[in-house]
């Protein structure tokens, strides 16, 4: 009796495992690696939501080869020390057809060992430090989507040159935080903007997050300038608006570059008119942008800000988009597939090219990716370029 | 228990080797990392017997690993890089002991904590061709990048660590380290030479930390000064020996099994939370257990002596 209890035991789990094993092998899977916890989890959770927007929309549409597409979502906390074994967990375990997330520089360049290891198809959302560009040269399938930052760079030079011309600005002060988001090629920022005209009579870092600048703007306010130019995080933007008032620091113009804003913002009156970098804003007047934001209000009665939003949402439905014209998971094909990638979506049209530091990466956005806002009416405006401009350049700050 | 830790050894050992079927490679990685968490808490361990509270295992571990990058990218030989990382977290320790270690309590602390702060923003702010600036450098592989090679490497730092440890355990330097934290006065009294002894278990664990810091950069492919040299990884190393049982060899290293292996693991089974959860058995342990994991173990041992 016993034996044979123990025969069906061991059958059942046979069956259950060659079910299991049957029903792994019909879904097409995806490892999402995103910092769901941590400072950085407001751009991950924004992207999660995007993901997910994204896999109901394919697989209403009927999923990938006429299969039901799964993601497997798991928290790096944009930590090395977490996202390498969950790098390595999706391609051994839940062995994934392609690999997409990746927030962090640090966690990007870290997965470099293992991703030489196995070549998984990797559809990179963010990482955008040239330390993850150098790293992966000579690897084929890393599809990098996010600008690099030199691109995010141009960006600016850009815009100032912009405002420059349409306002005849000529001198900005610089605040940078000293992390790598801040201080990456700072000096050279520098350079650019001087050999472009501008004077930079101050520049000075800060300590992300301290929430004390008196001092700082006190000493900037001996410079009169057109521009405060600062690159920081979401925790310094209120206190930079709040205190440059306190201290009498008036530029025409304050111009902020943080990877997210935080929460309510808009809304604060000293707010009004700062302006801002960023990927996409819900008042995106492109058309993917509208449909998106549609689809998006429709799923979560909300709306995101965050331009990971859109960016996630791009990333896994060019990346099914790919496989099923490959009509294989076959990684080569997707891959050729995905390189020939040419669509207009919710952030702008996306294209690959080869990397400028390491051609073998396929680099999507660059830096047409980027907009400038102004935080007006508890809304973002868009102002630059003047193809996504919904108002002037609000210049004289109040 | 003397079985425990040739048991744990021969465990160890076999992690690469035993058939767990897909999760294999994963459970290296986790354990690779786990290895990395015990070498540097157990390095931390060994300065605190003598009472002082560092807060700079993320500068020697940082100045290991950066020791290592640089020398390497500069073509002088894997083995002999990485050694350097640990010679020169050891010498810095020397120097920084030597102003520092006369203070007691929280200014040693702060005093340390400032020292890691400072090492962070020089290594930003040097020229970009020598530490690569805020972006960092990337860092070549040792053993190719071969992951089992890595991983026994790894366990190889560990159990040199250790070493140390039951070294200093077993010498008279566990007298003169205890006779200090109960009392620099006692200890004097007694004849150690106090600054002396605490600039040793200084060194001693500044030099194994800059060990860890080399191994994990060989590891990682990357120093960035904001992750090398970042204030959590002392707080893990501090909090790790602490939920094992500090003043012990076998706590911080079970310390960093447990933790490691819990969050890995409440990641997997609840998703969202996880953290919550982690958080508060942390709490529950360092309350109702304040010397540590190793503290159910020691009680069990005196009840089956009979003991009180």
């Amino acid at each position: 009796m016993n034996k044979l209890a123990v025969v069906l035991v061991v059958v059942a789990l046979l069956a259950m495992g060659g079910t299991e094993g049957l029903a792994q092998r019909e879904q097409v899977r995806i490892g999402i690696s995103l910092p769901l916890t941590g400072p950085a989890s407001a751009s991950g959770k924004a992207a999660e939501a995007g993901y997910r927007l994204a896999l109901d929309e394919i697989n209403k549409a009927g999923g990938v080869l006429g299969r039901r597409l799964q993601i497997f979502i798991e928290d790096d906390g944009n930590l090395p020390a977490k996202g390498v074994p969950i790098f390595t967990k999706f391609v051994t375990v839940d062995r994934v057809h392609a690999i997409t997330g990746i927030f962090g520089s640090a966690v990007g360049v870290s997965i470099v060992g293992p991703a030489k290891l196995h070549q998984p198809l990797i559809a990179m959302l963010g990482a955008a430090s040239p330390l993850v560009e150098r790293g992966f040269a000579d690897y084929p399938y890393l599809f990098h989507y996010h600008p690099w930052a030199y691109h995010n760079m141009e960006a600016v030079f850009n815009f100032m040159d912009f405002v420059r011309t349409g306002t005849g600005a000529s001198t900005i002060a610089i605040l940078y935080e000293d992390g790598p988001f801040g201080s990456a090629g700072i000096g050279d920022t520098r350079a650019e903007l001087i050999r472009r005209g501008f004077d930079v009579p101050f520049m000075e870092s800060f300590k992300t997050g301290s929430g004390d600048f008196t001092a700082l703007l006190s000493r900037a306010k001996r410079h009169p300038v057109d521009v405060l130019f600062w690159i920081g995080f979401d925790a310094d933007a209120l206190p930079i608006a709040v205190q440059s008032r306190e201290v009498g620091f008036k530029p025409r113009l304050i111009f902020g570059t943080p990877a997210s804003w935080p929460v309510g913002y808009e809304g604060n009156p000293v707010a009004r008119d700062v302006a801002g970098m960023a990927g996409w804003t819900s008042a995106s007047p492109l058309p993917a942008s509208k449909e998106f934001v549609k689809k998006y209000q429709a799923k979560y009665g909300s709306l995101s800000e965050e331009y990971m939003a859109p960016m996630g949402f791009v990333t896994l439905t060019t990346l099914a988009a790919a496989m099923n014209k490959a009509g294989t998971t076959d990684k080569d094909r997707v891959a050729a597939e995905l390189a020939k990638t040419d669509a207009e979506t919710p952030v702008g049209r996306l294209r690959f090219k080869p990397s400028r530091l390491s051609p073998s990466v396929h680099q999507g956005f660059d830096s047409d990716l980027w907009m400038v806002f102004q935080f007006r009416e508890g809304r973002r405006v868009p102002v630059w370029p003047k193809s996504m401009a919904a108002g002037p350049l609000a210049w004289r700050w109040r | 228990m003397r079985w425990a830790g040739p048991a744990a050894l021969v465990v160890a050992l076999l992690v690469p080797l035993v058939p767990a079927g897909g999760y294999q490679q994963y459970v290296v990685q986790v354990a690779t990392f786990v290895l990395i968490n015990a070498a540097v808490a157990l390095a931390w361990d060994i300065q605190a017997r003598t009472g002082q509270l560092s807060l700079a295992p993320a500068a020697f571990f940082g100045l290991g690993a950066y020791a290592y990058t640089m020398a390497a990218l500069r073509g002088v030989p894997l083995p002999v890089a990485f050694l350097l990382g640990p010679l020169v977290a050891g010498a810095v320790s020397l120097g920084l002991g030597v102003v520092t270690l006369r203070l007691h309590g929280l200014y040693f602390a702060i005093a340390t904590l400032a020292f890691a702060e400072v090492v962070k923003v020089i290594f930003k702010e040097l020229p970009l061709d020598l530490t690569g600036g805020a972006v960092g450098l990337t860092a070549p592989p040792l053993l190719g990048g071969h992951q089992t090679g890595l991983y026994y490497l790894g366990l190889g730092v560990l159990l040199l660590v250790v070493a140390v440890s039951l070294a200093v355990r077993h010498s008279r330097l566990h007298y003169a380290f205890t006779a200090i934290r109960q009392g620099e006065l006692t200890a004097r009294v007694l004849g150690v030479r106090v600054v002396a002894t605490k600039l040793l278990a200084f060194v001693l664990s500044a030099a194994l930390t800059g060990l860890a810091g080399a191994y994990a950069t060989s590891r990682l492919f990357f120093v960035i000064p904001e992750d090398t040299f970042g204030i959590g990884l002392s707080v893990t190393a501090l909090a790790t020996a602490i939920f094992g049982g500090v003043y012990t060899t076998a706590g911080p290293v079970l310390g960093a099994i447990i933790l490691r292996s819990l969050e890995e693991g409440l990641r997997l089974v609840l998703r969202e939370g996880y953290l919550a959860v982690y958080g508060v058995i942390l709490m529950l342990v360092i309350l109702y257990l304040p010397g540590g994991l190793v503290s159910l173990w020691n009680r069990r041992s005196r009840d089956a002596a009979g003991g009180d």
